[in-house]
């Protein structure tokens, strides 16, 4: 959700009719909703989808379990694949801001590459041709490489906008200080950007999350296929994808609600200097 | 432009007992005022006495607890076309001028006049550039307000006020975002229509304009009317004490 | 096999998954920008229920994977008795997670609105829809137009879910046809790359597109 100042800024304070009409439209929405949800609890309980068969066995503890365990799956293939994209993506930007206009030329094309092709694109990729090249990969890093090469490039772009925002007085200060590019880079001015850069790597590891959910194309046990396992032993598809539907939800919407409360912190300490 | 109405009209503006927090904080505090027809007030104060919010509250742009603002004897609507009507007919100057950033200067100038007033394009743009021509930015017309300098996007706004024929014009620190070279030019365009009658209500710093423009100098502390005095008597023997140390502290800035 | 070879014997079906990727992303695109409008509209109305319908529609399709929205739409709706061709669901999930980050990027183009703006319309006598249409929107649009091209480019990739249905081949896009023909021939790299020159060209294309657009009507402050 984004700071909701914008909402209040429009409007002035309403007077008694815009009070009242707020208050009409609040029960005709009220109403419009709740038949909303209606027609879809109905629908489900039409369809019998609302019997006890299809959701008691989530009061089970090895449903859960089950489900964890492929959560677990899930996460340990994202962060893999977020650590690699990281370090890629930094790679990238350093090759981005290099006086070398061929590593310059390569990284920029590497960068467009990975942020221009669909991370299903790069998975039959390694499931399709890596094997033929003789090189043979476990289904862990099947999923894992493809979606940490197709983060790679939107991270070293978020890299680069870090860099940029720190203050170039702070590169110049450095310098004339006497110390060398690198040092400059690493210690001046990398340190304050990676503040600015934090952020964006957290709603990245959404970016990469859901990309791991095409995990099942090459048979890796996240939690899409542990999911797959219960429903064909419940027999019960619909409650089990929702389940599973929102738990994807609230792990990025946490992940995307963490993002923000330190962008707005970051933001905070940067205009304090 | 109007001539001077003498006293016992009905005032362009009138405030009557009027109240206004922002939480626990009592920023207006019974606050009654009026200015006559081609009148211009000046408001003056430490900052945090009040003196914006209650320019604010003359166009609703702040909304009060208690008592009554009247506008040419009618009571300041409370929302809706009536309230936007009204408000067309009092001009208003920011101190951050705000210009529309997405419009040239000319079409800042037309649109209210246009959507509005329902005047044509063609007399819109005329009356524009005329006005334009005036405050002395009619070369600029044609440019975005960010390629403006500062004062010539202040006398811009000016003229965007004046474009809709306003009864009463409200400047809420005109000058305060300034750079010290640019103040001139935008106070020479008030005192010209402080000159022309033009009924005006001014919340300022610059007590040299203050003192040469106004008709009646309202000093305000602690969300209060302080002190309601004529400029002269205000700055050569200030009657309170809170506006003897407010002048005092800014005549000597060095002291601080 | 050689590019000529495979460009010889697949040539036509690259060029019609080329055509269909455009068709799909330009139809998204479109439908996602309209609901993603609609759904800003709830978030900033001032009735409360709305606006919490809008923020969950947001939250909802903002965070869920496509994998798990295409496998709701393709296996459960029929269950609930909602029947939708493959194709179709392909497209209401590439509609439909677009539209929420629309609807993200035109609030934070909003609320980039200096607040004096508005007040500056109110002072001069506009009414609250002509603020809106005159003032809040066209200043909203013009500070969103990087973020909707990375949309555009995001849309498209979104619409590789086309191949994870079973589509005619006349419907295949630019990820399906290389699973069609690796699954007929030994496409190799060369089948990948040449579907991925034509994403990354479009990619481009739409950056280039967004890029003139944003410099023309960028506003300055």
């Amino acid at each position: 959700m984004n700071a909701p100042s914008i909402r209040d800024r429009l409007y002035e304070p309403p007077g008694p009719k815009t009070r009242r009409r707020i208050a009409v439209f609040t029960v005709i929405a009220l109403l419009g909703l709740g038949f909303l949800l209606y027609l879809v609890v109905r629908q489900f309980e039409r369809q019998g989808q609302l019997q006890p068969r299809y959701w008691d066995f989530f009061l089970k503890w090895s449903t859960w379990r089950y489900l964890g365990a492929g959560l677990l799956s899930t996460l340990k293939a994202a962060l893999t694949a977020a650590v690699i994209a990281i370090g890629a993506g930094f790679l990238l930007m350093r090759g981005k801001l290099n006086k070398n206009p061929v590593v310059r030329w390569v990284s920029v094309a590497l960068i467009e590459f990975t942020r221009g092709v669909p991370t299903l694109l790069l998975i039959y990729f390694f499931f399709l041709v890596v094997p033929r090249m003789g090189v043979s990969l476990g289904a862990f890093w099947r999923i894992t490489l493809p979606c940490a090469i197709s983060a790679s490039g939107i991270i070293a772009e978020a890299f680069r906008a870090g860099v940029n925002a720190v203050p170039r007085g702070q590169t110049e200060a450095a310098l004339s200080l006497g110390l060398s590019n690198l040092r400059t880079f690493y210690q001046v001015v990398f340190p304050q950007a990676i503040r600015f850069v934090i952020p964006s790597l957290i709603s990245e590891l959404v970016i990469v999350l859901k990309d791991t959910t095409f995990a099942y194309v090459v048979s890796y046990a996240d939690l899409m296929q542990n999911a797959k396992v219960l429903i064909t032993s419940h027999d019960s598809l619909v409650s089990v994808y929702l389940v599973v539907a929102v738990i994807y939800i609230l792990i990025n919407y946490g992940l995307n609600k963490l993002s923000d409360r330190m962008a707005r912190g970051g933001a905070r300490t940067a205009a304090e200097r | 432009m109007t001539q001077r109405y003498p006293a016992g009209d009905v005032p362009v503006i009138e405030l009557k007992n009027v109240n206004k927090h922002y939480g626990d904080l009592h920023v207006l505090k019974d606050i009654s005022l009026s200015v006559r027809k081609g009148e211009v007030v000046v408001i003056i104060g430490p900052s945090g006495s009040g003196k914006s919010t209650l320019c604010r509250t003359i166009n609703r742009l702040e909304t009060i607890d208690s008592g009554q603002i009247l506008i040419e004897g009618v009571p300041l609507p409370e929302e809706g076309r009536r309230l936007a009507e009204l408000r067309s007919r009092i001009g208003m100057v920011f101190q951050s001028f705000n210009l529309f950033a997405h419009m040239s200067v000319l079409d800042n100038m037309i649109l209210a006049p246009v959507s509005v007033l329902k005047k044509s394009r063609r007399e819109a743009r005329e009356e524009a550039m005329r006005l334009l021509e005036r405050v002395g930015v009619a070369d600029q017309a044609k440019k975005l307000p960010a390629q403006l300098s500062g004062g010539q996007q202040q006398r811009a706004a000016i003229a965007r006020a004046l474009a809709m024929r306003p009864r009463a014009m409200l400047f809420d620190e005109p000058t305060s975002a300034l750079d010290p070279e640019m103040i001139g030019e935008v106070l020479n365009v008030i005192t010209e229509l402080a000159q022309e009658g033009m009924t005006m209500v001014i919340v300022t710093h610059e007590m040299n304009f203050a003192r040469r423009v106004s008709d009646r100098v309202i000093f305000m502390d602690g969300g209060m009317i302080v002190e309601e005095n004529t400029p002269e008597a205000f700055f050569s023997h200030p009657s309170s004490q809170r506006a003897v140390d407010f002048l005092q502290s800014i005549r000597t800035p060095e002291a601080l | 096999m050689s590019l000529s070879a495979l460009l010889s014997q697949y040539g036509d079906l690259y060029l019609q998954a080329l055509l269909n990727t455009w068709r799909l992303t330009a139809l998204c695109y479109v439908g996602a920008f309209a609901i993603g409008i609609v759904v800003t509209v709830l978030r900033v109305c001032p009735v409360k229920p709305l606006r919490v319908f809008g923020d969950f529609f947001v939250q909802v399709f903002r965070n869920i994977p496509g994998a798990a929205m295409l496998i709701i739409l393709v296996y459960a709706l029929p269950r609930l008795k909602i029947m939708l061709s493959y194709e179709m669901c392909v497209i209401v999930a590439s509609v439909l997670i677009p539209s929420a980050f629309c609807s993200e990027h035109l609030m934070s183009g909003m609320n980039t609105i200096h607040p004096g703006q508005i007040e500056a319309a109110r002072a001069l006598g506009l009414t609250f829809s002509q603020m809106i249409a005159r003032v809040v929107i066209p200043q909203a649009l013009r500070s969103t137009v990087l973020p909707m091209t990375s949309l555009a480019v995001g849309t498209m990739l979104t619409t590789a879910l086309a191949s994870q249905v079973p589509l005619r081949p006349n419907q295949l896009e630019l990820t399906g046809v290389v699973n069609y023909i690796n699954s007929r021939a030994v496409g190799g790299v060369l089948a990948f790359a040449v579907s991925a020159v034509l994403y990354v060209s479009t990619a481009l294309l739409i950056g280039w597109i967004g890029a003139t657009i944003d410099r023309k009507v960028r506003i300055l402050r």
